[in-house]
């Protein structure tokens, strides 16, 4: 299962990541359009400085994920085949319990909307749509590693 | 508390950044923080925006793509983005420059009577200078000149005038390079123009182009702006002054001059004695007008009149934040967008006066020097009125203020340390062949809340100053470097070596000169040429031992400075964050490298006070060796 | 094979039997309720009866769930007594049941304080299961105005979905502040201000002594003496743990039924988790009930777990509470207020009343032991594992209540480094 990774060397902060990421989501999938569109598309990945590095931020599809044991509306569950955390909006209340149990901190309320904005890995196409929109390969996409550090 | 230590050394600043965060007010440093992190293809200058089939980016680890849509490498890119840099900078002081100059031509035409000729000698000797006949009429002259200089922004060929007092040598490799400025705006629009889609690709000519415009700045817009203004405004003295947020008085009505231009700024001081306001303001329960200035206008009226200066610029929003600024009157440029939303937080009024310069929702009273005195005492009858509305317990001024001795000009430099007989710069000239003086530097710049606030500025100055080299300074950083006691002759004792301490005991100055307001670098290059003219330092302005620096710089105004000073021969190093040229090797490597064959200096970037002192002590004792001096004395 | 019971059908019951069937296919589980519904999302009946979702959506697992999982599922039995020395159940039918396991998970029934007068008649609900709701439906058509006892979640959220609506409610608090048992004084003021400004009137430092009527509910009185007209009385007064059924044994009572840090009581073969149970709170550090649904699953997984032959272990407990009313985002974390100042105690605060946003955090000897944000609830859940993991925070205290604190920022903290940023 493909997993995304991040190489913090090579990020330059400049968001194109989170651009793509919205507009990928948005119903016209066009960068001029999805910004007039009645419910805005919201990136579902944040990118984040400390300490002179950039860290994008995104769901990390957890094998025992806390946010589907929190949700109380049975909204969001674990695909063991697709290595995906999936949310069913039509179930959600927006009540948050996710945002507050995320150990990450990737999944962000949509107040607006009242959905929970969270990476879903694209899960419809190929390949993440961050993957392509990063300029200079900071977004790595590749099969799950086993790193014991 | 610690958390304020690092945004500022200035404790009055601390103080008021607190303020502001108890307050749920944002500043500057609240908004940079939201900034992170800002796009590292900008901060390499690798992101270019000109044209529509963009913008294009290059990958600066070398994977993607190395060329833009039209073809253009990182080379070209950050050289031209540099560019547009440096016509922007050249523009606001060059604009600046013609508003004077035309003030002048109006005074000249009868049309205000709100200005006169104040230094009859300077307005003689700038007469000559253009080649008029001083023995005519007054009227005459004041026509004659104010028309010359205007033609100076519009000249087509030839060479501006005031390229002549450079010496001979410097004009020479500026003929041979192509760089000599031929007229003030025009050398602005064929930059911009270098910098179209599809023009020059060749970054080494495109800096070229740029320090030609550079050029046209500090020998020309910037220039006009000083000496005008010296003439109409009435030349710089040496002059005791107050600077920092303490300069605020809670009895007082206190109103804020705020932006560049003193044609402004002096008609609040002569406004602010008008005994009709006094009076006005004696009813409105306060004990008299308090004018206090922010930034480079802060610096005009300090040099001329005295006025207190309440910050630089990056104290701009605190200034309001103590809750004791009755209105904040600004014209152009360094004004912070945000001031308005932090001004609506208090009762203070922020009124612009420039029809180039607004701000949606903010009151607006334009300024004409047609009209200049009526307005400026409009717009300080607005504080008064408004005192009334200051919330008492909002008020929280801090203690801090600091005495300074500021008014020094390339005139002042001349009689005093020639001493009472006679004029000249033949002592300056000794002490640093002697070994006395090491040599020069220029400190100048703005500040960047990317930085310690003042930390670099005063580090560095009392480094160079212990080293026996005497700081010259403009603009911000010499507000910064006021604010913590270097710009008194005490300062000397504590912080000088002991050849700069004799020579400041001798003549009674202080280690660190204030020459004036951003404008005023021009001053700089002046006593420069007048240096070499004197003799003994060599026969360009490359030979003086003598750097400059900009160490916490933030507007294109400081690049283009930069670039003019370079173009001229002095090394400046650059403090804050390099320019956005790292993205080109060939460009940055150029502009600390290979420049200092073609004009005879180069830049340098450098990010710590310490190394940067001794990088310019490095190279003026090089220049020393050069010159064959004598070695420094202590 | 096995014979697991599992007594309680709601989260710690589902989490329960979703960890069995995980490690064990075989062995037989029988789940007893004594609701007439399958597994339903219990938190989500105020949203029903505030008609934001309809009754399809309330279940908690597809209705083949227990097939598909080979559970015998029996509806609408009470379980009224446990004998631990024989291994049966008896229920309210006077069936037995052997297990060889048995899980409590009972969960909690709502408080009616006997003081109050008058608080046993009909058209006084607790709102706790889906028949409350469907019976305040029912009485909604003639219903104009109602009131809430009690100031906390339970209560506001069921004022919230009676005034979507339509209905005029009072909330009527015997404490100073809406929330007393997840918010500090200063973040209870600006959500009820948020919920005055929507049209729910809220009754400060009041209890209700008596209600009022013949057959139907015409007002209740305050200690005040003051009384004010309504037709119908929600009681959300807290709630009591369901431990009847172990009364009489051998079985550690507090309030609720104690359990270890392997959610076992102090019976070998019998476990408990859910609002029944009474555990170790990490951040008071003593034992304590945390009824709440993510607390439930988790005790409920670990207890399954544990009961299908593992032996893990659990830290314990904390307070964790996720909240919205009209658009402000609320969200509770372990200690929320202090109630004595120490040495080692610390508070860091963020107020801004422009925008509605608070964040107060809660350190002893520089661990976070609590947290509150009201407005502003991104990265929360990095704060929840800050006080599980017990970080010490003294290098990014500065950091904590910034608007981009996340992840990176704790990083180098971390015990256990993962394989995101290469």
């Amino acid at each position: 299962m493909k997993q995304l990774y991040y190489d913090v060397d090579k990020c330059l902060g400049c968001k194109s990541c989170e651009i793509a990421c919205a507009v990928g989501h948005s119903a016209t999938k066009d960068l001029f359009k999805a910004l007039k569109e009645e419910r805005v598309s919201l990136p579902r990945k944040k990118v984040m400085h400390t300490r002179g590095k950039n860290y994008p931020v995104s769901c990390r599809h957890c094998k025992d994920p806390k946010c589907v044991d929190a949700c109380m509306a049975g909204a969001l569950s674990y695909d063991k085949e697709k290595g995906i955390v999936l949310h069913d909006e039509t179930r959600c209340v927006g009540c948050w319990m996710c945002v507050m149990v995320c150990p990450y901190g990737a999944i962000r309320p949509n107040i607006k909307t009242r959905i929970p904005l969270r990476c879903d890995k694209c899960k419809d196409k190929d390949e993440p749509d961050c993957v392509k929109a990063c300029p200079t390969g900071a977004v790595i996409w590749q099969e799950e590693v086993e790193i014991k550090l | 508390m610690d958390e304020f230590k690092e945004k500022s050394i200035d404790l009055a600043t601390q103080e008021m950044l607190k303020k502001a965060q108890d307050e749920n007010i944002n500043t500057a440093w609240d908004r940079l923080e939201l900034q992170q992190p800002q796009c590292g293809f900008g901060q390499l200058g690798l992101c270019c925006t000109v044209c529509n089939m963009g913008p294009c980016r290059i990958d600066p680890f070398g994977e993607g793509p190395q060329s833009g849509v039209c073809g253009a490498n990182a080379d070209t890119i950050a050289a031209r983005n540099l560019a547009r840099k440096i016509a922007a900078g050249a523009s606001a002081h060059s604009d600046h420059g013609r508003d004077v100059a035309h003030t002048l031509s109006l005074l000249a035409d009868g049309h205000t009577h709100d200005y006169e000729i104040l230094d009859v000698e300077k307005f003689r000797d700038l007469a000559s200078e253009f080649g008029i006949n001083i023995d005519k009429p007054k009227e005459q002259i004041v026509k004659e000149l104010s028309k010359r200089l205007l033609e100076e922004f519009g000249k087509q060929d030839g060479e501006l005038v005031f390229c002549k007092r450079a010496p001979k040598k410097r004009q020479n490799i500026w003929k041979s390079l192509n760089i000599t400025p031929r007229g003030i705006d025009r050398e602005v629009v064929e930059l911009l123009h270098t910098t179209h889609m599809g023009v020059d690709n060749d970054y080494k000519n495109i800096i070229n182009t740029g320090m030609r415009c550079a050029l046209s700045d500090g020998w020309g817009g910037s220039m006009v702006a000083t000496d005008v203004q010296d003439i109409i405004l009435g030349s710089p003295k040496p002059v005791r002054g107050k600077v920092n947020l303490g300069v605020l008085k809670e009895d007082y009505v206190n109103i804020v001059v705020h932006g560049h231009e003193p044609i402004l700024s002096e008609m609040a001081v002569k406004a602010s004695m008008d005994p009709e306001l006094v009076n006005l303001t004696r009813r409105a329960g306060a004990q008299g007008i308090n004018l206090a200035g922010i930034c480079c206008t802060a610096n005009e009226v300090l040099m001329r009149h005295g006025i207190p200066v309440a910050g630089n610029f990056l104290q701009q929003e605190l200034a309001i934040i103590t809750g004791a600024v009755e209105v904040m009157m600004v014209d152009v440029q360094c004004i912070m967008p945000a001031l308005h939303e932090i001004a609506s937080c208090f009762h203070t009024k922020l009124i612009t006066t420039n029809p180039k310069a607004r701000f949606p929702g903010v009151i607006h009273v334009e300024f004409e020097p047609k009209h200049a005195y009526e307005v400026a005492k409009q717009i300080i009858k607005t504080g008064i009125e408004n005192f009334s509305n200051r919330n008492k317990e909002r008020v929280n001024i801090p203690k801090q203020e600091m005495d300074l001795v500021a008014g020094f000009t390339k005139e002042i430099v001349f009689q005093i340390l020639g001493g009472r007989y006679r004029a000249t710069y033949k002592p300056l000239n000794e002490a640093i062949i002697s070994g006395r003086l090491r040599g020069l530097a220029g400190v100048v710049g703005c500040n960047n809340p990317k930085q310690t606030h003042d930390y670099f500025h005063t580090t560095l100055v009392k480094e160079l100053i212990k080293n026996d080299v005497l700081v010259l300074q403009t603009g911000c950083s010499a507000i910064a470097c006021a604010k913590q006691g270097l710009l008194i002759p005490e300062a000397a004792r504590e912080y000088a070596g002991k050849g700069l301490q004799e020579i400041c005991e001798a003549v009674g100055i202080p280690p660190v000169l204030h020459l004036g307001s951003c404008v005023d670098n021009s001053r700089i290059l002046t006593a420069a040429s007048y240096i070499i003219a004197e003799g003994g330092l060599g026969e360009d302005l490359s030979d003086i031992p003598a750097a400059g620096a900009a160490p916490e710089w933030m507007s294109e105004k400081a690049i283009t400075i930069g670039f003019y000073f370079v173009a001229s021969g002095v090394y400046t190093v650059f403090g804050a964050s390099p320019f956005a040229t790292l993205g080109s090797k060939n460009l940055s490597d150029y502009l600390t490298g290979q420049l200092e064959e073609v004009v005879g200096a180069k830049f340098e970037f450098c990010d710590d006070p310490l190394k940067m002192a001794h990088l310019m002590i490095n190279h003026i004792d090089n220049k020393r060796k050069a010159l064959k001096l004598k070695p420094v004395m202590y | 094979m096995k014979q697991f019971v599992i007594i309680g059908n709601s989260a710690a019951g589902i989490a329960a039997i979703e960890a069995i069937r995980n490690k064990d296919k075989e062995s037989r589980i029988t789940v007893i309720s004594d609701e007439d519904y399958p597994s339903y999302c219990r938190c989500l009946i105020s949203y029903y009866l505030a008609a934001e979702i309809d009754e399809g959506k309330i279940l908690y697992r597809p209705l083949d769930f227990y097939k598909e999982n080979k559970i015998d599922l029996l509806l609408n039995k009470r379980v009224i007594h446990v004998e631990p020395k024989k291994n049966y159940i008896v229920c309210d039918d006077k069936s037995k049941l052997s297990y060889d396991t048995l899980l409590i998970a009972t969960g909690a029934k709502p408080k009616f304080p006997q003081g109050i007068k008058g608080i046993k008649k009909t058209n006084v609900f607790g709102f706790r299961t889906i028949k409350d709701t469907k019976d305040i439906l029912g009485q909604l058509p003639v219903t104009k105005s109602a009131c809430v006892l009690g100031g906390g979640l339970i209560g506001l959220k069921a004022a919230y979905a009676l005034k979507k609506r339509n209905i005029e409610v009072k909330v009527i608090i015997k404490s100073r502040q809406v929330l007393s048992q997840m918010l500090d004084f200063e973040a209870a003021n600006i959500v009820q201000r948020r919920l005055e400004d929507n049209g729910i009137e809220i009754i400060l430092g009041q209890d209700v002594t008596e209600i009022i009527g013949n057959g139907d509910i015409k007002a209740v009185k305050l200690d005040s003496g003051k009384v004010f007209g309504c037709s119908m009385v929600i009681v959300g007064k807290g709630v009591q743990p369901n431990v009847d059924l172990v009364k009489d044994t051998d079985i550690k009572v507090n309030e609720g039924i104690i359990v270890d840090n392997r959610l076992q009581t102090n019976i070998p073969n019998i476990y408990a988790a859910g609002d029944v149970c009474e555990s170790f709170d990490l951040t008071k550090k003593s034992y304590s009930i945390n009824a709440l649904w993510p607390v439930a699953v988790e005790q409920g997984k670990m207890a399954g777990r544990n009961m299908a032959g593992d032996s893990l272990n659990y830290d314990g407990s904390l307070g964790m509470n996720s909240i919205e009313f009209f658009g402000l985002p609320v969200v509770s974390l372990g200690i929320y207020k202090i109630k004595e100042p120490g040495a080692h105690i610390e508070e860091l605060k963020l107020s801004n009343t422009k925008e509605n946003i608070y964040k107060k955090i809660i350190l002893m000897d520089n661990i976070i032991i609590g947290a509150i944000f009201v407005g502003d609830i991104r990265n929360s859940g990095v704060f929840l594992r800050l006080i599980r993991e017990k970080i010490d925070v003294s290098s990014i205290k500065d950091r904590l209540c910034r608007e981009n604190f996340g992840y990176p920022d704790i990083i180098d903290l971390l015990k256990d480094k993962e394989c995101i940023y290469v």
